[in-house]
């Protein structure tokens, strides 16, 4: 009970300090639009015979012609009101945007990680295991590979050899087979609705859909997870506490799974995080080869067409997202090391 | 009572559901054969085209779920078919008079048209839209004013299933604007049911929904990412479509819509990379139709309010140092119709855009900037948008090379769209190349639209009282006569004066199945389904 009370104690702390950075960063978000070169009313005005009379009108309308600091405090008042604007991009609220195309991003972003985890831990392992061994330079060259190419590159490949040269893949847009019906809509995450109505057919087609543009992330992102769980994985197998253990005579897998790897795990895990909520905002690439709707390559859309709301609406939810990853991450350290809660 | 995890999700999912998705009907199986599918790189953002910031792509949904009063015709053209803006067909009017004077539109309307919802359209739901059209704050406003369609007075309903338009004077582009995407005709009854006090025009709710009576209906749709049509059986408009099911998408990366339409898996895509077309082609599993936009020009404006370029003879000498054709093979591959190296000196006829009289000569270049009192040259920069870099980057390489060996120093700035758009509407861009294009290619409209008044299409900034007089006497002349001698003057004093340089007019290619027939040419520059096929 007193764990759980110090957790709530702690969370609660984390949620306020977080405040002032969100503002600072809303802040920041919102003059930088303004400053920007290109004016939104010009551009949405665009019209084969659109005047400076339109200009204006739309200028009023989105309350562009009234001075910054009072721009600033409208914006305040709707975002206190859960009001996020409304885009002209798509003709919608930016709130209606965000949470039809969140579910998507989320859902290839933890595929992605999940696969990257996946692969690089055992990856860092055996490598950490033989440094230096044929294994180790094979784990350093993959991993080299990951970053080196742009995830544009890695997915328009992928494309071109399992799409186009093998067929193997379903058409690399979007997130079902565009023939098909439309999607059961309960979460958002297809994986789950699909799984929810028990329709494993159409499980199958959203996975296969889900398997390049995840494996693409997963390939850029592989790197930095296998990379850092060999170095603290040496560093821990070097611990007079493993050589101990070794001298007592305990299985080999046992020492390495359980004592070792919980005790390397913190820094790998660290660095999920961070890994996490860049690829949710970096994802842009990936969306756009994959024409996977979404939030990512909605915001990159928004900035081209200096569309003020959209782009603050993302800025918001991905400063959202990363005081909450980091939250849950300082969780997850109590959870692998009793020390790290203890404070 | 108790409320269960999986009860919460159905909660919120149904919270956050659009309308939109509930309202879709599971579609039927229907084959593959009977269904198009077009691949976009840019997307559909709303379903009414009048809404400000409305893409191309809206504008080309909008054509297939709304009727207009009157539509234009196509023509074959060098195998290809091309929207014809001189013959006018009815759509929802059956028929159309004009009187003798040219003052008043009688539209007859077709009987037993009805709206999707199965209620008969009526003259009064004419004439609600075409009172939104001048009423409502929307992009059909100025629009309508080039056809001197400016207040709801204008439009009278004359009897059952008659409407009558009135002109205070005999515009040559009335009855053309009501061809344009933006004349969407509305179901007025369903509309008002979704009308606010604030929104009495309902915009709003038909950025979403429709209200219309077209060849299609709206099956689903999501803003930005794709829109999928049904075909309405009961349509007695035009003739019926081959499609039954269109699906319309959003694929950004053009290499990925590339490999789409050769695999077979999408149908026809408009907007492929220059270089990916040319090696479709070659590959021989697809089928392209190369059509100059002939509505369309791709030009390098000069300011005219600016020194050096106030000074004609700077304009001219500029002119006379461009590498012309180098010039259309780096930017275009050649895939165009020429606007420069025309052979004439009073016009041939009024048609416009044509080839005007230009030509690369250094030394008359030289000769020109010398008169000007520039000599020694100047320095100056060439701006062009973002998305236009793949062929305006090779062509500002040009321009620059080339001014350069008459002294001219050029910078190039290359910048995002709407900073270019703000500075072209502020009028701060020295010297810049854009296209446009013309919804109603009608030649005074033209010199209206991109060469008179202070506006963000009057490229050069160019102010020329004689142009402005001639195009707006050519508006309302009446004997043809007259009107081209009006149309040839402004072509001559244009050819003369060089306040922009147009260059050419960029083959629209459209990449499709080699099945699709049918593909014409629109002055929306979008697809229209309606006339495709598969053989």
């Amino acid at each position: 009970m007193r764990a759980l009370a110090s957790a709530g104690r702690r969370v609660g702390g984390r949620l306020l300090a977080a405040i002032p950075a969100v503002l600072g960063v809303l802040v920041l978000t919102f003059l930088v639009m303004r400053v920007l070169p290109g004016d939104p009313a010009v551009y949405f005005a665009g019209g084969p015979s659109a005047g400076q009379a339109q200009i204006d009108q739309l200028r009023a309308e989105m309350g562009l012609d009234k001075p910054v600091p009072v721009q600033l405090m409208y914006y305040f008042r709707d975002i206190a009101g859960g009001d996020l604007g409304r885009s002209l991009t798509t003709g919608q609220p930016v709130l209606t945007d965000i949470r039809q195309r969140l579910p998507a991003s989320l859902e290839l972003t933890f595929s992605a990680l999940l696969i990257a985890l996946v692969a690089a831990l055992p990856l860092g392992i055996l490598a950490a295991l033989r440094p230096g061994s044929a294994v180790d330079h094979l784990v350093r060259f993959l991993c080299t590979m990951g970053v080196c190419m742009p995830t544009f590159v890695t997915g328009l490949l992928l494309i071109y050899v399992f799409y186009y040269l093998l067929g193997w893949s379903p058409d690399p847009t979007g997130r079902i087979d565009i023939f098909a019906g439309t999607p059961p809509d309960i979460t958002g995450f297809l994986l789950i609705d699909f799984a929810l109505t028990g329709d494993w057919a159409g499980w199958r087609a959203a996975a296969s859909q889900l398997l390049l543009p995840a494996v693409t992330m997963a390939l850029f992102v592989l790197a930095p997870l296998a990379r850092m769980t060999r170095a603290s994985m040496l560093a821990v197998l070097g611990g007079e506490f493993i050589r101990t253990a070794r001298a007592m005579g305990l299985p080999g897998w046992r020492i390495i799974l359980v004592y070792a790897l919980r005790n390397a795990v913190l820094p790998v895990l660290t660095i999920a995080g961070i890994v996490f909520s860049t690829m949710l905002g970096a994802n842009v690439l990936v969306e756009k080869v994959f024409s996977w709707p979404g939030v990512a390559s909605y915001a990159l859309d928004a900035l081209q067409a200096s569309d003020y709301a959209p782009v603050q609406g993302f800025v918001l939810l991905m400063a959202t997202i990363f005081v909450v990853v980091n939250l849950v991450i300082d969780l997850l350290y109590g959870l692998a090391d009793p020390r790290a809660g203890a404070e | 009572m108790t409320v269960t995890r999986r009860q919460g999700l159905m909660g919120l999912a149904a919270l956050g559901a659009s309308p939109i998705a509930l309202a879709s009907t599971p579609a039927l199986a229907q084959s593959r054969a009977e269904t198009l599918r077009q691949i976009t790189g840019g997307a559909i953002n709303t379903l009414d085209p009048t809404m400000p910031g409305a893409t191309r792509e809206s504008f080309g949904l909008s054509m297939n779920v709304y009727d207009r009063l009157v539509a234009f015709e196509r023509k074959q053209v060098d195998g290809h078919w091309v929207f014809d803006h001189t013959r006018i067909r009815g759509e929802l009017a059956e028929r159309f008079e004009t009187s003798p004077d040219g003052l008043k539109i009688t539209l007859h309307l077709r009987p037993g048209a009805t709206w999707h919802d199965g209620t008969p359209v009526t003259a009064e739901d004419v004439k609600w839209s075409l009172d939104r059209h001048v009423g409502a704050r929307s992009l059909a406003v100025s629009q309508f004013q080039t056809g001197s369609l400016t207040s709801p007075d204008q439009f009278r309903v004359a009897g059952p299933g008659v409407v009558e338009v009135t002109l205070e004077k005999p515009d040559r582009l009335a009855l053309s604007n009501l061809a344009v995407p933006y004349a969407i005709m509305i179901n007025s009854a369903l509309a008002k049911r979704n009308a606010t006090a604030d929104d009495p025009w309902a915009q709003k709710w038909m950025q979403t929904n429709t209200a219309g009576g077209g060849a299609y209906k709206v099956e689903s749709f999501r803003p930005g990412v794709q829109a999928v049509l049904a075909r309405n059986e009961e349509w007695k408009n035009g003739t019926m479509p081959f499609f039954r099911r269109v699906i319309s998408q959003s694929v950004p990366e053009a290499a990925t819509r590339a490999n789409l339409i050769e695999k077979g898996d999408a149908d026809i895509a408009i907007d492929l990379q220059a270089g990916d077309i040319a090696t479709l082609e070659s590959r021989g599993q697809v089928k392209v139709a190369s059509i100059p936009q002939s509505n369309g020009f791709t030009h390098i404006s000069f300011n005219t309010r600016m020194p050096p370029f106030d000074n004609p003879k700077v304009r001219q000498a500029i002119a006379a140092a461009l590498p012309y054709d180098d010039m259309f093979r780096a930017s275009l591959f050649g895939r165009g119709r020429k606007l420069y190296g025309g052979e004439w000196t009073t016009p041939a006829s009024a048609d416009f855009p044509v080839p005007m009289p230009v030509k690369q000569d250094l030394a008359r270049a030289r000769a020109l900037l010398a008169e000007a009192g520039m000599a020694n040259g100047f320095s100056t920069t060439f701006s062009f948008g973002a998305s236009t870099a793949s062929t305006a980057e090779p062509l500002a390489a040009l321009v620059q090379e080339a001014l350069g060996r008459i002294g001219i120093k050029v910078e190039i700035q290359k910048l995002p769209d709407a900073q270019l758009n703000t500075l072209q509407s502020e009028k701060k861009l020295a010297f810049y190349t854009d296209s446009g294009t013309a919804w109603l290619p009608a030649t005074y409209y033209f010199f209206y639209l991109y060469f008179t008044r202070d506006q963000r299409w009057n490229f050069a900034s160019w102010e020329n009282p004689r142009i402005a007089e001639l195009a707006d006497a050519a508006r309302f002349e009446r004997d043809p006569a007259a009107y081209d001698a009006q149309c040839k003057e402004m072509i001559s004093i244009l050819a003369d004066q060089m306040p922009l340089l147009m260059l050419w007019q960029p083959n629209m290619d459209a990449v499709m199945g080699k099945a699709i027939e049918g593909f014409t040419y629109q002055f929306y520059r979008q697809v229209d389904f309606r006339d495709l096929r598969r053989a």
